[in-house]
């Protein structure tokens, strides 16, 4: 095999760290980071976008930007953060860690893994380059309902470029995706059962399990709308409108946990990790993510119940449902920490906060699954409040708890511990001062997607502490940056070992960063005995 | 107003439900960080623990019982009924033709042919009232002339989308008089902002003058 013979000589040869070398590169490892290092950035963007929109929402009746300013900033805030940054970083996880964690070389097909990063770099591209075209970006939200986003009524290239970018990027995830999907089901190492996979490679199966069922439902929507775009009499029957939402949501309910998955995989392996012991409730974590992931197949019409044209009843049936697995994940962190010695690292620090922020969002998810809750919340800010909860209180969190975990093992070099730290308290504080207002705003009637409020509304308060919180949220971010910078140039003094945490799994058993194949004659393979083998070599050595 | 009872009443239900899962799960982090700094190095212990795995995810499907049971429950009360949504052709129901449009409302009532219509622009003037009387039902057909809206009175708790080329019907029924702003809830476009209108609910005998000569005391 050509391929293989290559990456053989390549072994011999020093790493070549040239930026042709990354750019044509066939180690998942390097794609992994790659995607990584431009959804990190475009996380900054989206971020700046979303400071933008609290500034605007700081008083009543601003005019800081229009109306018009207001629809693109929210529109591409969403759009990025879900197609472009979240979606993309938990991918880009299980891409990095799960042929280390199973012990495999490399990725299953890496050069399709490869074009998948590079069709999502053209896709995040499409959709910012609406900015630059004379109309503005796309500014239907990333929900794009129909028939608003057709030619009649957002005429434009913005649009336009936002269905392309999505779609193209779209495709991309599906190609990253089904290639670790793959790897992990076809090239685990000898001795790697299912069973004894970590349960973050567990997560990242389930995650890509829903990638590959439900993301093609977005191509089908997108391609209703850009069909619609041509020949906008297309949505003069009902039946393409409502029919544009079923697609919609039936990708955009399961990409919720494709953006949610990974980390609590991540989160399970620092707690594991601190805890100092063996992850708890192994098996029935597994099946309870399998579970998770299969119901999120049937939920999507809790997004449609003021349609009045589902069945809310059904909807709101397997949506409760979701306490079921949800609850066993909580049983099983609980299970791992609570009479261990724990160690507060950073990593622990992010992980315990997750804990406690996603279940906010977790059990405001449950009350709007109620239909006659719904029909209150629906389309306001309670809903913009509740998926920022999940979102940033819970996967931003349990990616930076992963981040402070992997950084050292896929870059050689540890994080800064004070930055670290003020990233933390800032971003923790910030956060729910940000997004618990949100909540009372919705109740008191503040629908989402307003450019502006009035005075008399009774909005002013809990917008400007929203606000308050955005700007100290902003402070964690640029600490986090600060820190990611420093510690890249000082490469020798903060250089990582092998497994500084005193890790369970195999990824932790190589170099830091691993070789080229992953693992080499200096770092072998483990036996592997259980889901996590190294504590179990430490156990045998030191008993 | 019933839609707004059974909102506070389901509301404030899961509201205790959620504070105890969220006092558990708090008391289970809290209890692991404080019994963490009594333990040394390596605690070992069973890693998993089946009977309690099984019996805790049994419990778990009884709790989503109880949570489905109540709010199905409740959402037959406003679907099912004198008024709820997708409740049409009462006896005696008041009918209103709501128009949502880029970027106002118009309510027509068939009956005498009186249409009301606004500007909704700029600092809630120029809105449309929808003028309604108390203790009858009213029944609204909803309907868009261009994109998806939706109509939203917060202070009642009531939401239903409006769309181009379907109508969706709901009946309501005001059991006081006053004033309420209501709200276009689903993304429509740059002035979506201010695409509100007033509900007003008067006595009959006022809505009777209101249906003969177009306006209200
Ligand atoms: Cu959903
Ligand atoms: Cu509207």
């Amino acid at each position: 095999m050509t391929a293989e013979l290559a990456v053989a000589e390549e072994r011999e040869l020093p790493r070549d760290r040239s930026l042709r070398s990354w750019l044509g590169t066939t180690d998942h490892k390097r794609i992994a980071l790659l995607i990584t290092a431009v959804a990190l950035l475009l996380l900054f963007v989206a971020g700046a976008l979303a400071l933008t929109m609290r500034l605007q929402l700081a008083q009543p009746d601003q005019e800081f930007v229009t109306n018009d300013g207001y629809n693109q900033l929210f529109t591409i805030h969403g759009s990025a953060m879900i197609y472009l940054v979240v979606t993309p970083l938990a991918l880009a996880y299980g891409l990095y860690l799960v042929p280390l964690q199973v012990g495999a070389p490399n990725v299953a097909a890496p050069r399709t893994t490869m074009l998948g990063f590079w069709l999502y770099l053209f896709g995040s591209v499409a959709i910012f380059s609406g900015f630059l075209t004379s109309g503005g970006a796309a500014k239907e939200g990333w929900t794009a309902y129909t028939p608003l986003s057709t030619s009649e009524y957002s005429p434009g290239m913005g649009t336009d470029l936002w269905v392309l970018g999505t779609f193209v990027t779209t495709v991309g995830m599906i190609l990253v995706g089904g290639t670790v999907l793959w790897t992990a089901l076809l090239k685990r190492a000898r001795g790697m059962t299912m069973l004894r996979m970590p349960v973050f490679s567990w997560s990242v199966v389930a995650t890509n399990l829903m990638v590959i069922a439900a993301f093609p439902s977005l191509l089908f929507a997108l391609g209703l709308i850009a069909v619609g775009r041509m020949t906008p009499g297309l949505f003069d029957s009902n039946l393409y409108n409502i029919g544009y939402q079923h697609l919609f949501w039936f990708f955009a309910h399961p990409v919720v946990y494709v953006m949610f998955f990974p980390f609590v995989g991540a989160v399970a392996e620092v707690l594991a990790t601190f805890a100092q012991r063996r992850f708890f409730g192994y098996t029935i974590t597994v099946l309870s993510l399998l579970a998770f992931a299969g119901l999120s197949m049937s939920v999507w019409g809790h997004h449609m119940f003021t349609t009045g044209l589902v069945s809310d009843d059904y909807y709101s049936l397997t949506s409760i449902l979701l306490i079921v697995p949800a609850g066993i994940e909580y049983f099983a962190f609980l299970g791992t920490i609570i009479g261990a010695r724990l160690r507060f690292q950073l990593p622990m620090l992010f992980a315990l906060a997750f804990i406690l922020q996603f279940l906010v969002g977790g059990i405001t998810g449950i009350m709007v699954a109620s239909p006659v809750l719904d029909y209150q919340m629906h389309d306001s800010y309670f809903v913009v409040g509740h998926f920022h909860y999940t979102l940033v209180a819970g996967s931003l969190f349990g990616l930076f708890a992963g981040l402070y975990f992997w950084f050292p093992k896929a870059t050689g070099v540890m994080l800064g511990r004070g930055l670290g730290h003020a990233h933390f308290w800032l971003m923790m504080v910030g956060t729910n001062v940000t997004f618990l207002p949100m909540f009372w705003l919705g109740i008191a009637g503040m629908p989402r997607r307003v450019a502006s409020y009035l005075p008399t509304d009774g909005f002013s308060t809990f917008n400007l502490i929203a606000s308050i919180g955005a700007g100290i949220l902003g402070l964690g971010m640029l600490a986090f940056a600060v820190n990611v910078v420093r510690s890249l140039t000082k490469r020798k003094e903060r250089a990582a070992p092998d497994n500084p945490w005193r890790a369970h799994t195999l990824e932790w058993a190589t170099s830091s960063p691993p070789p080229p194949l992953n693992f080499d004659d200096k770092h072998p393979i483990p036996p592997i005995r259980s889901y996590a083998p190294l504590l179990d070599l430490r156990r045998e050595r030191e008993p | 107003m019933e839609f707004q009872r059974v909102f506070e009443r389901v509301f404030a239900f899961e509201i205790a439900v959620a504070s105890v899962v969220f006092a558990l799960v708090l008391l289970g982090v809290v209890l692991a960080i404080f019994l963490s700094r009594k333990r040394s190095g390596d605690t070992r212990r069973r890693d998993s623990n089946k009977p309690l795995e099984i019996g805790y995810a049994v419990l778990l499907a009884g709790v989503a019982g109880v949570i489905v049971y109540v709010t199905a429950s409740a959402h037959q009360e406003v679907q099912h009924g004198t008024t709820g949504y997708s409740v049409a052709e009462q006896r005696g129901a008041t009918k209103v033709d709501v128009t949502a449009f880029q970027w106002c409302w118009e309510f027509q009532y068939p009956d005498t042919g009186r249409s009301v219509t606004g500007t909704c622009r700029d600092k809630n003037s120029g809105l449309p009232t929808l003028v309604v009387p108390t203790g009858q039902p009213v029944e609204l057909r909803l309907r868009s002339s261009d994109v998806v809206h939706a109509l939203w009175i917060p202070d009642k708790a009531i939401k239903m989308d409006v769309y181009p080329h379907h109508t969706n019907t709901l009946t309501v029924e005001f059991d006081e008089e006053g004033r309420w702003l209501g709200r276009c809830a689903e993304f429509c476009g740059p002035y979506h902002p201010s695409m509100h209108f007033w509900v007003r609910a008067v006595s009959p005998q006022e809505f009777q003058q209101f249906q003969q000569q177009g306006t209200v005391a």
